[in-house]
């Protein structure tokens, strides 16, 4: 297989790690070299090219090899059996709602939030149980890597270039979990994002920091569940009032306080939608009177719809511990679901109207 | 131990732009003012929009105002750029 990109000699690995920091091509971390065979292992192994054009990043009109892809992955640490995901991420991230360069540019510091649904997770030894939102595998922690890493590199999304979080979030380094699909009964999100039963998919989302809750003293569904809602309605004050693509993080512990009580995933998102409100009046506690404007008695809903949250089956087994996962910019920028594998070169779904 | 590496960038040659021609006086122009709708950027086109007309005799100011803040600007306005001597855009928070 032949490749376009220029290459360098240099004299040993420690002289190659410091010529890439010294270019401002890492994430402050170390990478691994990106040879020409490791290059070509990964694009052997996802079947594609090298000139393969995975997308076009609309606003700047940069095109996206899967070349690219490919040496920024290397450089994350990926084996060539973590590239077909590294692909189909990118393949979602590229699609006009998710709003690529507003979500890398923006002010507010999202990072791209990353979901593995289905058998993949299993083949990749991604695991979605213990710290999962801190670095639980090598499979998850390599495939977020591969995506910052491709924006600062590919897309200049470096801090001070494109790059303008006011302060960012750690999970811009890797934001990847898999769901612990073993330790439930509910939907795999990508089933319930209207993937196939039993495919693999990954859903991304421009995403603010994880909010942690803590609600060890009930195993009642709707007191769980408020907590969590409370926590969204926290966001919607302190962050932004405007509806969006939520995640919410569900343990084992709590997960199986709704399941035992015959709750589904809809279950759950049907009463968040009902719980997550807030009016505009309480912006007078958290310091913004100056935006209520009259309009203190409008209800604002964290969800325009039920479907709009993403239930999140994924934690360790002990703990009352959950999360909320906000989003960046509201119904401006939208969760995107694609199927990983075998469909790599299928058209991405329609999402949801 | 020597290491042949690649490079992890964009090396694609951009397509040719050149900048517009400098106008060589704003007098008896219209500008356009693109803003990206933040709070912060209310005041500042209100003052170069006032600049504009008081200190260097702008025929007229056109201000419009972007529907998604980190989005592009509407066709619509692209549109409207023709009609324009000079168009500002920039970013507020």
């Amino acid at each position: 297989m032949q490749l376009r990109s220029r290459s360098f000699e240099l004299p040993t690995t420690s002289e190659a790690q410091e010529f890439y920091h010294s270019r401002g091509w890492t994430d402050g971390l170390p990478v691994v070299p990106p040879t020409s065979e490791a290059v070509i292992a990964c694009l052997e192994w996802a079947l594609v090219t090298a000139d393969q054009l995975i997308g076009v990043e609309p606003v700047r009109e940069c095109a996206i090899s899967a070349e690219k892809l490919a040496i920024n992955a290397v450089m994350a640490g990926c084996l060539p059996m973590h590239f077909p995901v590294v692909l189909a991420a990118w393949t979602a991230m590229l699609q006009p709602e998710f709003l690529l360069h507003g979500a890398t540019a923006s002010t507010g510091g999202c990072g791209i939030f990353i979901v593995l649904s289905g058998p993949v997770r299993k083949e990749l030894g991604a695991s979605g149980e213990i710290n999962v939102l801190g670095g639980s595998d090598r499979a998850t922690s390599v495939i977020g890597r591969a995506i910052r890493l491709g924006l600062i590199n590919i897309l200049n999304v470096s801090p001070g270039a494109i790059d303008r979080s006011t302060l960012g979030h750690p999970g811009k380094f890797s934001y990847c979990l898999a769901e612990d699909e073993e330790g439930t009964g509910w939907e795999t999100l990508g089933e319930a994002q209207g993937m196939p039963d039993q495919a693999s998919a990954v859903t991304v989302l421009a995403a603010g920091a994880p909010r942690q809750i803590m609600n060890e003293w009930t195993t009642v569904p709707e007191e769980i569940l408020d907590t969590y809602a409370a926590e969204m309605r926290a966001n919607m004050l302190n962050y932004s009032i405007w509806a969006g693509n939520y995640a919410i993080v569900i343990p084992k512990q709590h997960r199986d306080h709704l399941e035992a009580a015959g709750w589904s995933k809809a279950d759950v998102a049907n009463y968040i939608h009902d719980k997550a409100r807030v009016k505009r009046a309480a912006w007078s506690d958290v310091g913004k009177s100056a935006v209520i404007r009259g309009k203190g008695e409008i209800q604002y809903s964290a969800l325009s719809s039920p479907e709009d949250l993403l239930v999140i089956a994924a934690g360790g087994p002990a703990g009352g511990f959950g999360a909320i996962i906000p989003p960046w910019l509201g119904t401006k920028s939208r969760a995107v679901t694609v199927p990983i594998g075998a469909c790599l070169d299928c058209e991405p779904p329609a999402i949801r109207p | 131990m020597p290491v042949s590496v690649l490079d992890p960038t964009t090396e694609a040659v951009n397509l040719a732009a050149t900048s517009a021609a400098r106008l060589g006086s704003l007098q008896g122009t219209t500008i356009g003012l693109i803003s990206n709708g933040k709070e912060g950027t209310q005041g500042f086109f209100t003052h170069l929009k006032r600049l504009l007309h008081d200190r260097y005799n702008v025929a007229e100011v056109v201000l419009r105002t972007k529907h998604n803040y980190s989005a592009p600007a509407e066709a619509a306005i692209i549109d409207e750029i023709q009609n324009w001597h000079a168009v500002v855009t920039g970013i507020g928070d």
